[in-house]
């Protein structure tokens, strides 16, 4: 890959933005992250892993071609305005979560305002009695410089889990 | 353990708590009912040629089904015959031969054991290869692009097991000309849950959706959906119905011809479809399916473990993994005749509503697993469970076959799952095992 790394500035400026929004995200303050972290032109998707041959011509853990997460800022208000009902039983008591973000990497794009940036982040929730779940994602994002700071313009996951090991998903990584 | 007739009470529709979680009945479970009904397999279109493979289960026995060189499909268990280990570990893919790992004996994909490494230095050609094929399933059928399969011999046909609901798939499956499809590839969960507390959820539980769900109608619920309402504040029964009776086979239908689509935030343009092909439909369905039931919220279940809702599109299968525990996979199913554009907002709204982000199964897997749980307690394990809503409201009508009951919000449908779990799990054979598809002969043949 001829990636070109960006500058210590930017790479530390990008790195702090993601630890915020982890901040947020963990929080689950949804609304700072809608108007603070998040493009109006966001696409976000997450997808699952296949188990497939090596030699399979599709390539091995070729994504599946059904996302968990596809969705726009319309789509994602929509999943925000679900727990702002008040009626997800699931999440009340709320269950603590902490999401770690590493392995952060931030490169040049042709766009100059905009940076290709990757990380993994692993979530981890304390759900009812001695319940813990984990999940870990490979995130490569696009971000992009604009008055309010950077943004989040494109965020492209995979779940290094085949099949889902909790009773709902309901975050956002 | 506890007689099977104390478990289960069809007439008062009463349970015994320790059915979600005792083991032994959970092993009978997987002889009983596993082990010999039809279980979903595969949809036609996964396997589109030669050496198509995909790994699945049957009850807990791992499969792999396998498209042949005539056209045919072929399942098999997925262990070598030598020494027992998994021959393929890819979910699915095209091969002409399985090669065991452990030491290298391969199957050819019609399930011949063709390749044992040292045949002649240390087996001294003494191997008889042709009686350790693969070992395959005692039956396998298909019913318009969906595979079935049974470990038993003695099952009667495919056909006669759905029976009467076939009258019912075939809104979906045979609506249209080109018949169905499942896109995407399957999204898998595990939930601590047992298997039944999932099936009779959907296949007859209109009751909790405006409860349980009530922060994803708020925001989703679009168009209107057979009476139902947000936080169980009212019901229109009159304009939906159970039914069930079809060898415990089930489903739950709107009659309005649209509201499958009420959760979609693009519905229009799949009510466009409905309108562009109903005359079609109608024509190959008559009127009162094809008016009254296709495009409708439909929640069809074939016992013991496939569930597939027409209208939100998604098709279901769970892989039972002890008494507290299961694997769901989950399609989006579509008309092979609808646009690209239309399949996309399906694939997408199947994600969304009911993918392992989406709204609605979010609501579902923590009521079920608590319900699973809260039977493991000494005490708890002794109460019953009563799915007692609308007793004696069954009837038969003219127009569609089984035994119907007014509305959505109404528990005929668990009755008659678990009226067909005690059948099975009392019966030693199939001669033993009840056949009914009308009032009538639900009647005749109760407590058999």
């Amino acid at each position: 890959m001829n990636l070109i790394p960006a500058k210590n500035d930017i790479y530390l400026d990008l790195q702090r933005r993601l630890f915020q929004e982890a901040r947020i995200l963990s929080a689950e303050l949804y609304d700072e992250w809608l108007a603070d972290i998040l493009s109006d032109d966001i696409y976000y998707r997450m997808d699952m892993p296949q188990r497939r041959f090596r030699e399979d011509k599709s390539g091995q853990r070729a994504p599946a071609k059904t996302p968990i997460f596809n969705d726009d800022l319309a789509s994602l208000k929509v999943r925000i305005g679900r727990y702002d009902t008040g009626f997800v039983w699931a999440e009340n008591p709320m269950n603590a979560s902490r999401h770690i973000i590493s392995n952060v990497e931030v490169f040049e794009m042709d766009e100059k305002s905009q940076f290709k940036v990757y990380s993994i982040v692993e979530l981890h929730r304390s759900r009812l009695n001695a319940d813990r779940k984990r999940f870990t994602v490979g995130r490569e994002d696009i971000w992009v410089k604009s008055e309010k700071g950077y943004q989040l313009l494109e965020r492209l996951m995979t779940l290094d889990d085949s099949v889902v090991l909790d009773s709902n998903m309901n975050f956002f990584l | 353990m506890e007689k099977l007739d104390d478990l289960i009470d069809f007439k008062t529709g009463r349970q015994k708590r320790l059915i979600y979680s005792d083991a032994g009945i959970y092993e009978q479970e997987m002889e009983k009912i596993f082990g010999r009904s039809w279980l979903f397999l595969a949809h036609e279109c996964q396997l589109e040629k030669p050496g198509d493979f995909i790994r699945t289960f049957m009850g807990e026995d791992e499969v792999l089904v396998v498209r042949q060189k005539d056209n045919s499909v072929k399942a098999f268990l997925n262990t070598c015959t030598h020494r027992g280990n998994r021959l393929c570990k890819a979910d699915h893919g095209n091969s002409k031969t399985f090669v065991c790992n452990y030491h290298g004996w391969s199957f050819s994909y019609d399930g011949e054991l063709t390749g044992v490494p040292l045949e002649e230095a240390a087996y001294q050609n003494k191997l008889d290869k042709s009686k350790f094929g693969m070992v395959e399933v005692a039956q396998i059928a298909s019913y318009k692009g969906l595979i079935f399969a049974t470990f038993d011999e003695q099952a009667p046909s495919l056909e006669e097991s759905l029976g009467e609901m076939k009258w019912y798939m075939d809104v979906w499956l045979d609506a249209m000309p080109e018949g169905t499809e499942l896109i995407g590839t399957a999204m898998k969960v595990e939930l601590p849950v047992n298997w039944k507390l999932a099936i009779e959820n959907v296949s007859g539980d209109g009751y909790h959706l405006g409860w349980a769900h009530a922060g994803a109608m708020t925001v989703t619920a679009e168009s209107g959906l057979a009476g139902l309402s947000v936080g169980n504040s009212d019901v229109d029964n009159a304009s939906a119905v159970s039914v069930a009776g079809m060898n415990g086979n089930t489903l739950l239908a709107a009659l309005d011809g649209k509201s499958g689509y009420a959760f979609y935030n693009e519905y229009q343009k799949a009510w466009d479809y409905l309108d562009e092909n109903r005359a079609t439909v109608v024509e190959r369905l008559g009127k009162f399916r094809g008016e009254k039931m296709w495009g409708s919220q439909l929640n069809m279940t074939i016992f013991p473990n496939l569930q597939f809702l027409p209208g939100l599109n998604w098709f279901r299968v769970y892989h039972p993994k002890g008494p507290g525990k299961f694997e769901m996979w989950t399609w989006a199913m579509v008309d092979k005749e609808m646009s690209e554009e239309l399949k996309q907002i399906i694939l997408n709204n199947v994600s969304r509503t009911f993918g392992p982000a989406g709204m609605f199964d979010n609501d579902d897997g923590d009521n079920l697993q608590a319900a699973t749980e809260q039977s493991r307690g000494w005490r708890s394990r002794q109460m019953d469970l009563y799915t007692n809503m609308a007793i004696g409201g069954e009837h038969s009508r003219e127009e569609m076959p089984g035994v119907v009951s007014e509305g959505l919000i109404c528990e005929q449908n668990q009755r008659y799952v678990y009226r067909r779990w005690l059948e099975m799990m009392k019966a030693d054979s199939w001669a033993d095992i009840p056949f009914y598809n009308s009032l009538e002969e639900a009647q005749a043949t109760e407590g058999q």
